[in-house]
């Protein structure tokens, strides 16, 4: 016996599928064939089956059930919580990227205004020299700057929720790594389910592409992590240890990232002993 | 196929993705479309109007929405939500084309929905194109044809060009498809191939 979306064929009977194009879509998800043994539907059966008047009427109605299928699909997988998150951690690394050329062209400007203006000697940091560019500037020159500072404060507005819906969407990833930082493995594995499906080494050299490749095309050495590198733990630990620590981190994350993907919620077994094995690791000296 | 003096085109409804009109009919761009490249660099495969086609990695129904002036039906496949958005949008406004969010690579959970085919096309950035291209082929009729846009940096950033494409056809060939024609893509589209293959009977 074959099924197809409009019914069950037999050698010779077919048993219609009746029902609305929710019900249909039921069907076809739940319907699969063996491609060994499979047998192309042959549209007619439908008109024997009395599901379909004709070819015109048979297109139209798998077209109703196709796009209401896909539609069911899209809205499912947008469902995930991971979705917004996304977009959110997106927005904020582009919303920086935006800060900082900003930032760059309007001191550019200020200094042709100021010619005996120089940043040399002084400690300013750049938002501290936006903010006085934005009060001693008329005219547009003062007005970019103030948008600057106002896309500062929505980026620290932003990178709080960020933070705050990573702790809720991968509690174990976030407790290991913090929420923001997750969140960017999160943005470029491109979701929960794709990140819960990397191995560890994957994970480990998120975000080094270049040295990456590099690495597979020349014969330069391997990268020892990629966007990990921004949580402290990698960043504060001694040269020496600093690609163990990246490399055990990036095996419990790949633990962590399936556990937040299957159970959704925090594992104190599991995050416990993660811990200290990677403070551990970070203590270690090579003698 | 409809060729207005150099360009080709296709009749349908316009407006899809901002295309240029022609005396009413609508351009199709080989620097847009692989489809149009191979029609313009090589010979391809006449569609026309009593054609099922199979199209896998749909995308976003830009060059679908070309095929779909030519054919009967065409049946969509694509995976992926953000481009499956634009492509029901582009299903709602034609009767002909037939959605289907699935994955090209696992043909058994879309076979109760599709037909056999004439025409199979497929454009997928996956590194086993060949072998979804072959599991696929039990949807294409006896003296059918498989168009294959081979998108050799997909298959192995590591290899030759060269050598994926000579991979590719001898997989085809093992697997008992004639190559009627291979052709690179270029200049429109750089490392991509287009190998056209009949399903002899038998």
């Amino acid at each position: 016996m074959q099924s197809y979306w409009f019914g069950d064929v037999d050698e010779e009977r077919c048993s219609p599928f009746d029902g609305d194009v929710n019900s249909c879509v039921d069907r076809i998800r739940s319907i699969s064939a063996r491609m060994d043994t499979f047998i192309p539907l042959d549209w007619k059966q439908s008109v024997l089956c009395r599901t379909c008047r004709d070819r015109a009427d048979y297109i139209s109605r798998l077209q109703a059930v196709c796009i209401a299928d896909a539609e069911r699909s899209i809205r499912e997988q947008y469902s995930g919580k991971d979705a917004e998150l996304l977009q959110m951690v997106r927005t904020l690394d582009e919303i920086d990227t935006v800060i900082n050329l900003l930032s760059e062209r309007v001191a550019d400007w200020y200094i042709i205004r100021h010619p005996t203006f120089s940043r040399k000697y002084r400690r300013t940091p750049a938002h501290v020299l936006v903010k006085t560019i934005c009060e001693k500037s008329r005219g547009a020159l003062g007005r970019v700057a103030g948008e600057i500072g106002h896309l500062t404060d929505t980026r620290t507005a932003l990178a709080k929720e960020v933070s705050a819906r990573a702790n809720k969407v991968m509690p174990n990833t976030s407790e290991l790594i913090g929420g923001l930082v997750a969140a960017r493995l999160l943005s470029h594995a491109g979701g929960l389910l794709e990140l819960s499906r990397l191995p560890a080494s994957a994970i480990q050299v998120i975000g080094a592409r270049t040295a990456l490749f590099a690495h597979v095309k020349t014969k330069s050495p391997s990268p020892k992590h990629g966007i990990i590198f921004q949580h402290r733990r990698v960043h504060n630990a001694p040269k020496e240890v600093r690609g163990k620590v990246a490399r055990v981190l990036a095996g419990k994350l790949a633990i962590a990232a399936r556990l937040d993907y299957f159970r959704g919620v925090a594992v104190p077994e599991f995050l416990n002993p993660a811990q200290e094995r990677i403070d551990a690791v970070g203590k270690e000296r090579k003698s | 196929m409809i060729w207005i003096g150099d360009v080709l085109v296709s009749r349908g409804e316009g407006g899809v993705y901002k295309e240029r009109m022609l005396g009413g009919a609508r351009v199709w761009d080989a620097h847009r479309s692989k489809l149009s490249a191979l029609y313009h660099v090589g010979t391809g495969v006449e569609i026309t109007q009593g054609m099922q086609v199979l199209y896998l990695g749909a995308a976003n129904g830009t060059t679908v929405s070309h095929v779909a002036d030519y054919v009967e039906v065409v049946y969509a496949v694509e995976f992926a939500p953000r481009p499956m958005q634009d492509l029901l949008e582009v299903s709602r406004r034609r009767k002909n084309i037939i959605p289907i969010m699935a994955d090209a690579a696992r043909p058994e959970y879309y076979a109760p929905l599709v037909e056999a085919v004439d025409l199979l096309y497929q454009d997928v950035a996956q590194p086993e194109q060949a072998a979804i291209a072959l599991r696929n082929c039990a949807f294409v009729k006896t003296g059918g044809f498989l168009i294959l846009m081979l998108k050799t940096r997909s298959v192995d950033v590591r290899k030759e060009p060269a050598e994926v494409f000579q991979d590719t056809i001898d997989a085809l060939t093992a697997a008992g498809l004639i190559v009627q024609e291979s052709v690179w893509l270029a200049p429109y589209h750089h490392d991509h191939a287009a190998i056209v293959c009949t399903k002899p009977s038998g």
